[in-house]
């Protein structure tokens, strides 16, 4: 059997390149901070975006429930007026000034007018406070 | 073949890559393929069905405007309240849901739960289990959390003074819409427009943004009505109608220079909150829906048109003699024969004679001239859903018997509404003056003044002070005497006793009985017609039964009102207001006395000022008070005399108590 065995010489040279320095390409160098910059700046926008889409959730989720609030205690505040004025009922102050506080209905004697005092109209067209 | 070996691999690697490739396009491909599927051709759809998910729509429901009486108290207020529904498709077993709800609402019966269940096994997408429940039904509700099962706000409207005003006000059903008086007739400005919310919500239904249309709040009613005095006209009105054993009865009290509705009052009356618990004659406002027959207090527009066109003189003399008149087979009786008075006395003693015989002078023309010119055959006010016009006969068709009735009150059908703005006309001095209940409408916190109607003259202002005076002798000598006097005040008014007509016959056991009139007489505060309907326990006429109610109402709503008396007066009372902001007690005050006679002056030292005011009252004289607190010093002092009429200087201050001396000086 044939064998054919094949040698490759190489003649070992010592190169010594320690002291070559491969020269800056500084146009290269300009690209990569201006692509670097570009990619933070990407990064930066892509980042704010996404901090500000859910920060507008965030905030939606506050506003909702500050609302929801707000209209509790608009309630809370008609529930409240509405016991006032009942509580302010002719019929049942009476009530309590006869049982509770012995008070009668005074008599003509018993009252002197000083002054008929009118209270003054008001404008034609105003403003009104409101609640 | 040992150069193809060692390249085989790449072969391998081109092939698989080539594999993986085509596979990876047709995934890619694929998934474009869908993704261009649903959003695209599927766009319309998913985009509603994404909508559907995450966006609701609430309808926020419109808040009527409030009602409120002259001085901004509430009357009619909305508040918003919880309804209970269900949704049926939810809920598994619909026998045990009722019972378990039926439980937890307030009261709810066998028969109420059988209900609530059918309902419920329906499978019907949404029914109410029961509308505006109160906070502690819903927080058991609440605490069920029960499938299918939810709380909901409605709007419900209040009304808090319970009964006062009820029929002026009328009441809403539960659509929010108004049903009767104030509510129904101005719905439309009160009822505000509803209002959208559509809410974003997340994943799990948590809402995080939402667009608003807001609702807009209906109009609020400012009235010419004044709470206290409603409460009083109301009191009074069922305490006399009680007493009386009566049907029914009405008051309405006017402001006869503005035509404002202070008052207006009937019963029996009705909750306006729980208004289907009431019949509808109980939530019928008689003062603008019932016509009777005012008898004689219409003898007023009778003597107005008498003297207005010189047919009579208050002077003259009228012979009412025999004490009756026939006209055919009719035959009209006065109460007592009075024979030949004066035609103002035929009025003070209601003569159905006199006034029958002065309204044949008139003539059917000339007094359905004044009976429309008062007001009597038309509506009189807009506000009034259902008001009647009443019931006046055209002049051509009236015979003489039929004129005789209209000058004495019968066969005219009037309102009570009608009768107190005739009644006002009178008093103002002549001028009818078109009523309103509606002072102003506030829109948007701007209020805007209700415009002042009409105005007309309807008798010359002679006439008017000349019925005035005989209008006062019905109080003082007529048939009013004793029943209507206000102790302190000069009380103008005219009696009216009618029988009723039951099956086309006039009654001799049912009569409507009023009074009306105005105090005090010469500077009206209100003209006050009372009505009774029907009183059963003995006394039928106007005077014994509508009187005493116009007194005691008159009595408290003058006191109310802080109106001085008019008959022997009290003198005035001057109060140092400036001396009041900061007083100095001890600073001597320069007084001026009537030093011409009179009497003691009392020890005023250490009372209050009201009490010293009541003192110096009964002794006519005037006081000029400084300071508040009780009395410190007077002048002239203790002892001294004080004429009648004159005046005196009290000081005031608060904790000094007794014991300090008088330090008032003379000039």
């Amino acid at each position: 059997m044939e064998h054919v065995e094949t040698f490759d010489y190489a003649i070992r040279k010592d190169v010594r390149n320690t002291t070559i320095v491969r020269e800056v390409d500084e146009r290269r160098q300009r690209e990569l901070w201006t692509s670097l910059a570009i990619g933070a700046v990407l990064v930066v926008v892509v980042m704010f975006d996404a901090w500000q889409h859910f920060e507008l959730i965030r905030q939606g989720y506050a506003i909702e429930a500050l609302q929801k609030a707000r209209a509790e205690e608009d309630e809370a505040s008609r529930h409240l007026r509405l016991e006032a004025a009942t509580l302010r009922a002719p019929q049942r102050i009476e009530r309590i000034a006869a049982t509770r506080l012995g008070m009668s209905v005074p008599k003509a004697a018993d009252t002197i007018v000083l002054e008929r005092v009118l209270p003054a109209e008001p404008p034609a067209r105003s403003v009104v406070a409101s609640r | 073949m040992t150069d193809d070996r060692p390249n085989a691999w790449r072969r391998t690697i081109r092939q698989r890559a080539l594999i993986a490739g085509v596979a990876l396009a047709v995934w890619s491909t694929a998934i474009e393929a869908r993704l261009v599927y649903l959003q695209v051709v599927r766009h319309d759809d998913i985009l509603a069905m994404a909508d559907k998910q995450q966006r609701r729509t609430i309808e926020a429901p419109a808040k009527r405007g409030e009602i409120r009486d002259r001085h901004n108290r509430v009357l009619a207020y909305s508040v918003d309240v919880d309804s209970v529904y269900a949704v049926p498709s939810e809920i598994a077993d619909p026998k045990q849901a009722a019972r378990d709800l039926c439980r937890a609402l307030d009261a709810c019966s066998a028969g109420d739960r059988a209900e609530l269940e059918r309902r419920l096994d329906r499978k019907a997408a949404f029914t109410f289990v029961e509308r505006f429940v109160s906070a502690a039904v819903s927080d058991r509700i609440r605490a069920l959390d029960m499938q299918g099962v939810g709380l909901m706000k409605e709007s419900r409207r209040f009304y808090p003074n319970r009964e006062l005003a009820g029929h002026v006000l009328g009441y809403v059903g539960t659509d929010n819409v108004g049903l009767g008086g104030l509510e129904a007739a101005y719905n439309k400005m009160i009822l505000g427009a509803p209002g959208k919310v559509l809410v974003q919500t997340d994943a799990r239904g948590r809402a995080f943004n939402r667009v608003e249309r807001l609702p807009t709040t209906g109009a609020t009613l400012e009235l010419t009505i004044d709470e206290q005095l409603q409460y009083i006209v109301e009191r009074e009105l069922a305490a006399g109608v009680q007493h009386h054993k009566a049907a029914g009865g009405t008051a309405v009290m006017m402001d006869p220079s503005t035509g404002e509705i202070l008052a207006m009052a009937s019963y029996p009356t009705f909750n306006p909150n729980v208004f289907r618990e009431a019949d509808a004659d109980e939530r019928r406002n008689r003062a603008v829906q019932d016509l009777y027959e005012p008898g004689s207090t219409f003898k007023i527009v009778t003597a107005s048109a008498a003297m207005e066109e010189g047919v009579i003189k208050p002077t003259d003399m009228v012979n009412t003699d025999p004490g009756f008149i026939t006209i055919g087979a009719r035959r009209i009786d006065d109460t007592h024969r009075y024979g030949v008075v004066t035609f103002a006395d035929a009025i003070v003693k209601s003569s159905n004679v006199g006034a029958i015989k002065v309204g044949w002078d008139v003539g059917a023309n000339r007094l359905d001239t004044y009976v429309r010119r008062f007001g009597f055959g038309r509506p009189v006010s807009s506000d009034f859903p259902g008001e009647s016009p009443g019931i006046v006969w055209d002049p051509a068709k009236l015979d003489r018997s039929a004129l005789a009735s209209v000058s004495m009150g019968y066969q005219v059908g009037v309102t009570p509404l009608q009768m107190v703005t005739a009644t006002a006309a009178v008093a103002n001095g002549g001028i009818r003056v078109k009523p309103r209940i509606v002072r102003a409408v506030v829109r948007d916190g701007v209020r805007t003044p209700t415009e002042i109607a009409e105005e007309h003259r309807v008798i010359s202002a002679r006439t008017a002070a000349e019925l005035t005076t005989i209008m006062e002798e019905v109080v003082t000598i007529g048939t009013a005497k004793g029943f209507a006097q206000v102790e302190g005040f000069s009380v103008a008014g005219k009696t009216g006793t009618a029988q009723k007509l039951v099956n086309r016959v006039y009654s001799h056991s049912e009569y409507n009985v009023s009074f009306t009139g105005f105090v005090p007489s010469r500077k009206p505060a209100f003209a006050l017609v009372v009505v009774v309907d029907t009183p059963r326990n003995g006394f039928y006429y106007g005077a014994s039964v509508a009187g005493p109610i116009f007194k005691t109402i008159a009595d408290a709503a003058l006191r109310h009102l802080g109106v001085p008396p008019t008959v022997f007066p009290a003198p005035p009372v001057v109060v140092d207001r400036r001396a009041q902001a900061a007083p100095l007690p001890g600073v001597p005050m320069v007084v001026t006395v009537d030093d011409a006679g009179g009497r003691a002056m009392p020890d005023l030292v250490g009372l209050s000022a009201r009490e010293a005011l009541r003192r110096m009252a009964r002794l006519g004289v005037s006081l000029r008070m400084q300071g508040t607190g009780t009395v410190v010093a007077q002048y002239p002092e203790a002892g001294q005399t004080v004429a009648v009429g004159g005046s005196c200087t009290i000081m005031l201050d608060r904790g000094t108590g007794r014991g300090r001396g008088s330090t008032g000086n003379a000039p």
